[in-house]
């Protein structure tokens, strides 16, 4: 139901964010965005969304 | 938005804030419009950033179970805004993550549940923590 995991998960963020880096994603206009670009020179803060709602 | 209200400070505190959501950038876009927010947002049709990141998919309970419901209501009463039409995989769950020019993950809270949010507060304390 509303495609629920079938039984109790664990987030398990990783050691550290080699693999984050080298996604791309676009952003709201359809720029694309490697994540790593985003903390090259200095920290940032990602906050992924649940919904949009 | 709690976020884009702190935005000025993630300025100060030397660090980006950028927001990750499923779908398009038709929805992003979208969401942005409607929440009146000027965070960038990225879409993740494919939901692969929140693989690489652990979030975690939840069973029911975890959705609407009672502390849940209980939570989002307090949470609505607070803020006066209600959740709208859930768009994109409704039991995929979010987080938060501080990541530090050298890959590394400074501080994260990926949800436990629907209700589970990292505060900007929370966020901010972790960023400041690096100075």
């Amino acid at each position: 139901m509303l495609g629920t995991a079938s039984s109790r998960q664990q987030p398990h963020p990783p050691k550290n964010a080699d693999a984050l880096a080298e996604i791309v994603l676009p952003d709201h206009e359809e720029h694309d965005v490697r994540l790593g670009d985003l903390w090259k020179d200095g920290p940032a803060a990602l906050v992924w969304l649940r919904h949009y709602g | 938005m709690q976020l884009h209200r702190a935005r000025d400070e993630f300025e100060a505190a030397g660090a980006k804030l950028v927001l990750i959501g499923q779908l398009t950038p038709r929805h992003a876009a979208h969401f942005r419009r409607r929440q009146g927010i000027g965070l960038p947002v990225l879409a993740d049709r494919e939901r692969v950033s929140y693989q690489a990141a652990g979030a975690k998919v939840a069973v029911f309970s975890e959705l609407l179970g009672p502390k849940v419901v209980a939570k989002g209501l307090l949470t609505s009463a607070r803020t006066g805004k209600m959740q709208g039409r859930t768009l994109g995989h409704p039991a995929q769950l979010g987080g938060a993550m501080v990541i530090a020019p050298d890959n590394e993950i400074i501080w994260s809270h990926m949800a436990q549940d629907a209700a589970d949010n990292a505060s900007p507060e929370e966020i901010l304390a972790a960023i400041r923590g690096l100075a």
